[in-house]
Formats: C-alpha cells, structure tokens, sequence
C-alpha cells in the first residue's frame, strides 16, 4: 500500500480512529491501526473490540493494499512531520512514512491478525447530530465506571411509540432523556465509555443510528463508531421515581454552580453539601473537620409546607444542575432520604433523579 | 522550623521487656530479652552485654550465656500500649502515635491546663509509671527530630529538656548516631572524615560532605545538624491511608487459611477506620510469594477504587479477599505475607444511598461493598455492636467466628516489620 495526503487530513483521521485504541491491550495487533485502500479512499480502523471507530478521507493511491500499523506511533509521527503532503508506504514488515525530509520507518503489524469487523450498518434512522451528542453528555454523567457491575456502565437505549429514550443510573443518580420522534428500532445497553467518544470520533450535523443484534452502529460523514452491546437486562427504573413531591424550588441555574463551585473549594471527595430548603430560598452549607466550612443563601421560587433539609454529593448535584441547559432549574423534593428530582420546569424531556447522602 | 518548646516525644522503654518484666516480676533486674528468633527487645541488664534489638537470638546467647529468652505476647504488649496511649491523650488531642510504644505530642494548647511542657512531661512519666507500671522517656522540644533526639538522651527512664534557642548547644556534642538517618554506615563514612559528633558535622562544608554521601543525605544531614528541620510539626496530620499485614512465616497455600488472614487484617482495619470516624474509597492488597529455593521474594499488589468509601470490616474483607485471589491467580507457591491498605480517606459520617434495585441481575451478592446499600448498612450495625462490646469489655471480649482460635497470631504490626527483616 502507498499513499499521500495532506499532514492535517491525515492526522485527523487516524487521530479519530486511535481514540478506540486501548492503551493497555493484551493482543499486540489492537495498538495498532488498520489501514486499507478503496478506491480513492483510505479507511483507518481502531478497535479494543468493544469499541471500534473507523474514518475515512481521499487520498492520492499510488497502490492499493492494507497494513496495520501501530497505531500511536503512527499518529504521533504524522502530526509531528512539517506540514505538506505525506506518503506512506506499507510494504511487507515495514512501514515508511516521509514528507519533506524526515522519514519514519515503522514495524508493521501482522494484518491476518486484526479482527474482522462487521460492515453491517443496518436500517439506520437519521438523528441530529448535535441534539444527539447533547443528550448522550446529559445521560453518560449519571453511568458509573464500576466494570465490577458491567450493567450500570452502559446507557440504555430503549424505543416506544413517542421516540428514543436514553437511561443511565450508577444506582446512586438516574439520568432519563428522551428524544421524542425519532423512529429507532431496537434496544439494547450501549457502552457509556464508547458513547463518551461519539462526538470526538464522528461527531457531524447529521449521524445515522442503528440498533443490531449485537452492536449499536452510528455513521456520519466523518466515519463510523461501532459499539458492542453490554448483555443483561437494566434495572426497572420507573418505580424509582417519586409520584409526587410535596415540595419544590425553583433556583437560577448559574447561581447554583457557581454556589457549587465554591463549595468544591472545601468539599473534596465525599464531603456533601446541605441544602436547607424553605420559603426563604436555599441556605447552603458545607463543613469539613480540620479544613473549615461555607455558607451560602440562594434565593428560589419555593412551593411546599414544610422546610426540608437535605444533602447531596456536591459533585453529583452540579453534574446534574450542569446537565440542564436553561437558565432555570426546579428541584423537587420528597424529604431528606428519598430520590430527589432535578429538571427544566418548563420541558419534560430531560430528568436527573439523585439519592441524598446520609448525614 | 523552631519555636517554642512544645513538642514532646514519650518513647516506652524496652517496651516489651518492660511489659514482660510488670507481668513476671520476678525477670525484674535480669537480663532478658524477648523473641525467641530474632530480638524484639532487650532489657537494659541485657543490652550491657552488646545485646540488640533485631539481632539474632543465637548471637545473644553467645554475648550472654545467662540471658533469659521468653516468647513473645503481642495482645498483652498491645492492651499496655493502649492504655499509654489513653493516658498521653489526658493531656493533648495532638498526638501523633507514630508506633507502638512511642508517640510525638504537641501541647501548645495544653499549658493553660496542665503547666508549662517540661511540667507536663513530668506528669506524663508519672502517670505513665503510675497507672501503667511501665517506664517512659520524654524528650521535648521545639521539633520534632530534636524532640525524638533528646528522649533518646534520656533514656532509661529519663526526662530531656531542650529549651528554645538552646538547640545548637544541645545538639553539638552529641555523637552523630543520635540523628534519626544516620546508620553504621554513614557514621563509619562520617568518621572516616574526622566527623563523629553532630557539632562537628554541622561545622563540615556541605561540599566535603557531598563527595562521600550523596548530595540528598548530606544536605539532608548538615540540615539537620544545624537543627534545620524542614518539615513542618503536623502532629496531626490525617493519615493518608490505614493499612496491616501479616508476616506467614514460611507461607499458607490453603484457601482457609488466607481467608482467615484476610478477614483478621479486614478487622483490625477497619476497628481503626471506625475509630477515626474514617472511611476509605480504594482497597489495595500486597501479596509477598517467597518458594523455597528462590532467592527473593516476588510481590504482587492489586487495587481497587470503589465509587463510594467504605469502612465496615465486611467490605474491606470482601473486597480484599477479591484482590487477594486475583493476586494468587492459580499460583502455588505460598504466600509468606498479606497486607492491606485502605486510602482515599474521607469523614464517614456521611453515606451515599443508593437507589433499590429490586432486580437480582445488578443487586449481586457485591452489594456490601457498596456505602449506601442495605447489606452495608446491615454490615455497619453489626461493626457498631462489637466495636461498643469491645470498648466496654476488651478486645477479646467478642470476635468473628471466622477468626475462632486464630488470635494468637494476632501480632502488632511493629512486630511484623521487625520480623520480616529477618
């Protein structure tokens, strides 16, 4: 294989390819990138299996052919040569990568050895591209990173008449976004990991989804992110959520962030905050031994009987007022030990639901 | 940095030996030493004859053939540590237990209580002596290497005043083993230069001193010689991690035996936890294999980051136990020690909740591990039951049944170390 394209083109696509790359894999040929010719095209190809993105760009094919070559080497090295055109040269076990002067001569990867990737895209609905990669960042907060409860790492991609919902819960939050409209067939539990990677890797106005068998699929102009489904089954999360709560403010959205913000200057790690919610507004409070405290007042639009005093995690009450985009939050309360609601008063598309902490 | 003289360090001397002596009154004034391998600790009849700590007991006999040998009994020299460490807390929280027979004390905000440092330090041996019957040296100071210098001055039995703005005079005539880093072969290289008191040392051009210790340990020392200590007195600092380990002498290989090790370390871990109203979000362990025949010992660590902390004995014990089989993998050779480690510190008093997943799917039998779930908090109450007995009672009053008829191995870390030096 022999090609040339431009630096910038190029370290861009195989950039985007290697975000799927695992730093740590045990098979030798996953750090590597697989690069193959068709047509005018080159299509680079990442996978630590459960994440695999492939990208594509025009190149100038002098011959075709494939290579797998290791991938952060590659990478690093085509960002690093001066800017103009680069040719790459995959012949037999090594690789020549020159351009102006300096030239690289890489080890070459076994190509039998790279996992066959499915080409299927399946019947693929066509979703916007930004609203998706919005609701993706507003869910993929509440997963957790526990691989010790594999199910809990994934978002769940569920379908019904009214559209697509997104869930995620790490069993100490639950994020529900829906996307209401959007004819998607299929569920299934998609890798919050690979999902944190959407908008990188192929990010566009415009990204096809598909839900297979085994693997949800999503293609764009820029390329295709291919994610293994998780199996098991998601817990039932309706039943979590409170029928009514006898309480509720109304709070300006930057105004608790940056309350928040300041609270994080004392509370590290597990220290939570205290929300003394009344008709005054929230009067908030942090405390920790040997360090010292904060106080604050937020004025809010309250609606309940009685004042309730309750404490959150303060980093996942700001992941979940952050994940609003509106310039008004309600939080709905029940009392100091039941899930609490965060949520845009005026749009029913979008809810983060938190555990307290136990003070 | 220097100021006024308020750091006081109690040393318990021969700590052991002394516990063996209150206990058999009738060892008082004799040589002994105690540990039947190596020495743990020596009277000081014991130690006129060149007999040391950490030395092998074979080589105290031939200094002294009439020396007395007792085994050790770590539970008792741990019940007597406590009951000093009780009496050093009368008189300041800020106290920094830095092992089992000696601690570091700022009483600063104490003299308003109980009179100036060096009339504390009095009250403290009395006590110590007192309700304790054991003997302890105090050194105080306005640091705390001058602190620990001048208890090692005082010792036996003694009391060593070093008075603000007196500490170069102090220091000066002292012979260079005093300071805390400088073993026999620093000091042979330091006598080889004519250097033998720390006077003498902190006269000497850092350059000399560079060319035969290294540029870290010579400015290090030459510091310290000129009682410039940098590190700051944090007689509290809040430890970063709780941790034990267990020496197994030539090694278990039997499941049983590693649960049991296992779940005793759990224990003591998080008795500690508990008692620093503490929790930890990251579980490590080490595993040390040593097989006949090889010539070191291989060590293999694993951890694990939990999203909330944890400081209930059955989840440090779960988790560990997981990470001590992954360590062990189907390895055969036996494990000569386990340790474990709790870090990622945080108040306990607050617990995460968590949402109750009825499906049996996510809710697996993992769930005590997790801060906030209903097995943990069943977990939690039952730690509060035995840690109140043993507060009330003792701590053998009450233990787990995985641990029925294994306390005697209970030994204090201290001893672990010493023992595994051998």
């Amino acid at each position: 294989m022999r090609i040339r394209a431009e630096r910038d083109d190029l370290a861009d696509a195989l950039g985007r390819a290697f975000r799927a790359v695992g730093s740590r894999s045990a098979i030798p040929v996953l750090q590597g990138l697989l690069c193959e010719t068709n047509g005018n095209k080159l299509h680079v190809t990442g996978t630590d299996l459960e994440i695999t993105v492939q990208t594509s760009i025009e190149v100038e094919v002098m011959d075709g052919g494939r290579a797998v070559i290791p991938g952060r080497l590659l990478t690093d090295a085509v960002r690093r040569m001066p800017a103009g055109n680069i040719t790459i040269d995959a012949g037999g076990n090594e690789v020549i990568i020159s351009g102006r002067g300096p030239e690289f001569r890489l080890r070459a990867l076994e190509t039998s050895d790279f996992p066959s990737i499915s080409s299927d895209e399946g019947d693929g609905v066509a979703v916007d591209g930004v609203q998706l990669a919005d609701s993706i960042a507003q869910v993929v907060i509440a997963a957790s990173n526990d691989a010790a409860r594999p199910i809990l790492t994934a978002v769940l991609f569920e379908t019904s008449d009214e559209g697509l919902r997104l869930v995620s819960t790490d069993a100490y939050r639950l994020a529900v976004r829906d996307l209401f409209g959007i004819g998607l067939e299929g569920s299934g539990l998609v890798p919050a990991r690979g999902l944190r990677e959407l908008a990188r890797t192929i990010g566009a106005a415009q990204v096809t989804t598909a839900v297979l068998d085994r693997e949800v699929v999503f293609s764009s102009e820029r390329g295709i992110l291919r994610l293994r489904l998780i199996e098991g089954k998601f817990p039932s999360y309706a039943s979590l959520l409170p029928d009514s709560f006898p309480a509720q403010v109304i709070l300006d959205r930057e105004e608790v962030l940056d309350a928040l913000n300041r609270v994080f200057l004392v509370a590290e790690d597990h220290i939570p905050v205290r929300l003394e919610v009344s008709e005054n507004g929230v009067d908030v409070t942090v405390s920790r031994q040997d360090v010292g405290g904060e106080t604050e007042h937020l004025d809010g639009d309250y609606t309940g009987e009685e004042p309730i005093t309750v404490a959150f995690n303060p980093r996942y009450l700001a992941d979940g007022v952050g994940a609003i985009p509106t310039d008004k939050i309600r939080l709905r309360l029940v009392d100091g030990v039941k899930p609490a609601v965060i949520d845009d008063p005026e749009d029913d598309s979008y809810l983060y639901l938190l555990m307290p902490v136990r003070v | 940095m220097s100021g006024a003289a308020t750091i006081l360090h109690a040393d318990l001397d021969a700590f052991y030996a002394s516990v063996e002596q209150l206990l058999d009154p009738s060892l008082q004034g004799k040589a002994m030493v105690v540990g039947e391998g190596v020495v743990l600790a020596a009277t000081y009849e014991a130690r006129e004859f060149g007999i040391r700590s950490a030395m092998p007991t074979r080589t105290a006999r031939r200094l002294c053939p009439h020396v007395l040998v007792v085994p050790g009994q770590f539970g008792r020299y741990t019940e007597h540590s406590e009951t000093v460490m009780e009496i050093l807390q009368r008189f300041t929280p800020d106290i920094e237990q830095i092992s089992i027979d000696e601690a570091f004390l700022d009483v600063a905000g104490s003299v308003h209580l109980f009179g100036p440092p060096d009339e504390i330090a009095r009250q403290i041996r009395v006590a110590v002596r007192g309700e304790a019957g054991l003997p302890v040296s105090v050194g105080v100071a306005s640091t705390k290497f001058l602190a620990k210098v001048a208890s090692q001055v005082a010792k036996p039995d003694g009391l060593e005043v070093v008075p603000e703005g007196g500490e170069l005079d102090f220091l000066s005539p002292l012979p260079i083993r005093m300071i805390w880093g400088v073993g026999p072969v620093t000091a042979g290289k330091l006598h080889d230069m004519g250097v033998s008191t720390v006077g003498e040392l902190a006269a000497t051009e850092p350059g000399v001193l560079k060319t035969r210790l290294g540029r870290a340990q010579a400015n290090h020392l030459h510091a310290l010689a000129n009682n410039l200590d940098p590190r700051p007195v944090t007689t509290r600092a809040p430890a970063k991690s709780v941790g034990s380990q267990q020496a197994l002498g030539r090694g278990i290989t039997d499941p049983e035996d590693v649960t049991a090790v296992v779940l005793s370390l759990s224990e003591r871990i998080g008795g500690r936890l508990r008692r620093k109203d503490r929790s930890g979000s990251t579980v490590s362990v080490r595993v040390r294999f040593w097989a006949p025949g090889q010539d070191s010992p291989e060590n293999v660590s694993r951890s694990r980051t939990l999203d909330a902390p944890v400081g209930t004995t059955d989840a440090i014990n779960r988790v560990a136990r997981e990470l001590v089989d992954d360590a062990i993998g189907g390895r055969e050779e036996p494990a000569t020690l386990i340790g474990i480690a709790v870090s990622h510190l945080a108040d306990s008093a607050a617990v995460q909740m968590e949402l109750g997943f009825d499906d049996a799917e996510v809710d697996d039998a993992g769930d005590v591990a997790r801060a906030g779930s209903s097995r943990s908090d069943a977990a939690s109450a039952v730690d509060r039951q035995l840690d109140a007995i043993r507060d009330r009672f003792g701590k053998k009053a009450i233990g787990r049944a995985g641990l029925m008829g294994r306390e005697d191995r209970d030994a204090p870390d201290e001893f672990r170390e010493l023992a595994e030096r051998d």
